[in-house]
C-alpha cells in the first residue's frame, strides 16, 4: 500500500521537477540575455498578464469553451450513434466505414474557408468545424470498440440464450467503453482545435480570436497568456474524461491479464 | 455398440444419430452415432482438430449438422436450451462482472428472479471452493479458479447437460488434476449428463464412465471404452493398475485410428 502511494507521487514528482525546472530555465535566460518581451515574454511576465487581463481573457474563453463542450458532446452522441448504425448494419459497414476511415487523410482543418462562406462567420461554423474533426476519430474507435467482442464471449452469451438487445447491454456497451474513452480523449482535443482555427478565421470573440487580436497589436505577453489559459482548460477536460474512465472502466485500471 | 454400456443405460438422454458435418467441401464430421444416458460422465477423445468440438456445438445448437439429427429426450436440437450448458476452453468470464454477478449471467439472461438463484450460485462458489472471491473481479483470480466459476456458471440454471470442451487444456498439470477431482466430486452431487471433449488420454480415463475415440477428419467414432474405476475417483488411483490399463487401450485405440 505504502510503495504504490510512493509510486504515485513519484510518477507525479519527476514531470512536475523538469517542468518548473524548464521554466526557471526560461526565466533565466530571458533575464540574463535580455530578450525583449515582444519576443519572448518572461513566465512571470506571462502570468502576471493573466491575472491582470483576466477579465479579457476569460471573457474570450467562455464562448470557445462553450463551442468546445457542445461540440464534443455532438460528436460524441453522433458518433456512437453511426458506430452501433455500422455494427448492425452490413450494408453501411461495408459501404460508410472504409469512406468514414478514408475522409481521415482529408486534412479537416483547409475546409474552414468554405465553413464560413457557406455558414458565415458565427458560431454556426465553429461548432460545426468542431464537430467536423472531432466526430470521425470518436466514430472509428465507438466502431472498434463495438465490433471487437471474443468470439468466445458471443458463443458463451449465444448459449446462454442472451438476446441479441441483451449481447448489445449486457456485452457491447461494457466492452465498448475503454475504445470509447479513448475517443472521447482524442475528440475533445480536436474539439478545441476546430473552434480556435474557426476562430482565427473569422469571428468576434472567443480565445482564438483574442490571440489573433493579441498578434496583430504585437502583444506577445497577451498572447502567451491566452494560448496558456486555452491549454489549462484543455488539459482540465481531457483530465476530467480521464477521471470519468478510471471509474466507468474500473476492471482495466489494474489489468494484470489479457484473458 | 449398446453391449458395451452395461444396464446404466435405460433411455438415452441425448441421441446422435448418423450425424455428418461438411465445412465449405470439407467434411469433419462423418457419420456419428453415440447415445449417452442419464447421469453418464462420457469423454470424447481425440486429437486437436479432429471435430469433438464441432460435434460438441453441434449439441449446444449454436452449428446445424449438415446430415442427420439430435434429440435430447426425444425431441431434435434446433438452438441452444435452457437445460444444455457449455464450459469453453477458456472461461470466457465477463472481465466488468464481480464472480458471482458471472455466475448469475444465465439467470439474468433468461430473465429469473436473481434472488431464488444467489443462494444456489454461492452453493456452487463455495463447492468450487471459491466462495470468498465472490464479489472479487475475474482478473484478480488465477486461471484454475476463473474456470472453476465458469463451470459454477454453467450449473447455475441446474441444466440436466453439461458440455466441457477441453475445458482444463490451458490450466497447468497440477491444476488439471486437481480440479478433475472437483469437478467429479460436484458431479457426484448435482449428477448431470456430462460430454467431456479432451486430447488427453489420462484425463478421459479418470473421468468419464465411458470414452468414445475420435479419429483424424473426416472423423468417427473408432473405438468405444468403458472405464471401470470406482468411485469417488483419486489422485492415487492414477498411479495404480487399472487405471494404466485403460489409457493403454486408448492409447492403442488412439494409434489404431492414426493407422487408416
Amino acid at each position: 500500500m505504502l510503495t504504490k502511494i510512493t509510486e504515485k507521487l513519484s510518477d507525479i514528482f519527476w514531470p512536475t521537477l523538469i517542468t518548473v525546472l524548464l521554466l526557471a530555465l526560461w526565466e533565466i535566460l530571458v533575464r540574463v540575455l535580455h530578450v525583449r518581451s515582444i519576443l519572448l515574454p518572461a513566465p512571470s511576465e506571462i502570468a502576471i498578464t493573466m491575472v491582470r487581463q483576466q477579465d479579457q481573457i476569460l471573457r474570450h474563453l467562455w464562448p470557445s469553451l462553450y463551442m468546445t463542450i457542445v461540440g464534443f458532446v455532438l460528436s460524441v452522441v453522433g458518433g456512437v450513434f453511426v458506430a452501433i448504425l455500422i455494427t448492425y448494419s452490413e450494408v453501411l459497414r461495408k459501404g460508410l466505414y472504409p469512406v468514414i476511415v478514408v475522409s481521415q487523410v482529408i486534412p479537416k482543418i483547409a475546409i474552414a474557408p468554405l465553413f464560413i462562406v457557406w455558414f458565415g462567420t458565427g458560431a454556426t461554423s465553429s461548432l460545426l468545424l468542431a464537430v467536423l474533426i472531432a466526430f470521425f476519430p470518436m466514430t472509428i474507435n465507438a466502431a472498434m470498440g463495438f465490433s471487437s467482442i471474443d468470439p468466445d464471449i458471443h458463443r458463451m452469451a449465444r448459449t446462454f440464450m442472451a438476446s441479441d438487445w441483451q449481447v448489445f447491454w449486457k456485452i457491447r456497451i461494457p466492452n465498448a467503453l475503454p475504445y470509447l474513452f479513448g475517443g472521447m480523449k482524442i475528440s475533445i482535443t480536436l474539439a478545441i482545435i476546430g473552434v480556435i482555427v474557426s476562430e482565427f478565421v473569422a469571428s468576434q470573440e472567443g480565445i482564438g480570436y483574442l490571440i489573433k487580436l493579441a498578434g496583430g497589436l504585437l502583444d506577445t505577453p497577451l498572447m502567451m497568456a491566452a494560448i496558456t489559459a486555452l491549454s489549462l482548460s484543455g488539459l482540465a477536460l481531457y483530465g476530467l474524461i480521464s477521471l470519468a474512465e478510471r471509474y466507468a472502466v474500473f476492471w482495466n485500471s489494474t489489468r494484470d491479464d489479457v484473458k | 455398440m449398446d453391449s458395451l454400456t452395461g444396464q446404466t443405460r435405460a433411455v438415452p438422454l441425448l441421441q446422435v444419430r448418423n450425424v455428418r458435418k461438411v465445412f465449405q467441401q470439407t467434411e469433419a464430421i462423418r457419420d456419428v452415432s453415440i447415445d449417452v444416458a442419464d447421469g453418464e460422465f462420457l469423454s470424447l477423445l481425440g486429437p486437436s482438430g479432429c471435430g469433438k468440438s464441432t460435434l460438441l456445438m453441434m449439441i449446444a445448437g449454436l452449428t446445424r449438422p449438415t446430415e442427420g439429427a439430435i434429440t435430447i429426450g426425444g425431441t431434435p436440437v434446433v438452438g441452444p436450451r435452457p437445460d444444455i450448458a457449455v464450459v469453453f476452453q477458456q472461461p470466457v468470464l465477463l472481465p466488468w462482472r464481480t464472480i458471482l454477478d458471472n455466475v448469475l449471467f444465465p439467470v439474468e439472461v433468461l430473465r429469473l428472479p436473481r434472488k431464488d438463484y444467489e443462494d444456489r450460485a454461492m452453493e456452487l462458489l463455495a463447492m468450487a471452493k471459491i466462495a470468498e472471491f465472490a464479489k472479487h473481479l475475474p482478473h484478480q483470480l488465477s486461471g484454475g479458479m476463473r474456470q472453476r466459476a465458469s463451470i459454477c456458471r454453467a450449473l447455475v440454471r441446474d441444466p440436466s447437460i453439461l458440455l466441457m470442451d477441453e475445458p482444463f487444456s490451458a490450466l497447468d498439470a497440477i491444476t488439471r488434476d486437481e480440479i478433475g477431482v472437483e469437478l467429479l466430486r460436484i458431479w457426484q452431487v448435482n449428477r448431470k449428463t456430462v460430454i467431456f471433449v479432451t486430447h488427453s488420454i489420462r484425463e478421459a480415463a479418470f473421468l468419464s464412465d465411458r470414452v468414445l475415440v475420435m479419429g483424424r477428419r473426416p472423423s468417427t467414432v473408432a473405438a468405444e471404452f468403458k472405464i471401470n474405476l470406482p468411485r469417488p475417483r483419486t489422485i492415487p488411483m492414477m498411479e495404480e493398475e487399472p487405471f494404466n490399463h485403460h489409457s493403454r487401450e486408448l492409447r492403442k485405440a488412439i494409434e489404431a485410428s492414426h493407422a487408416h
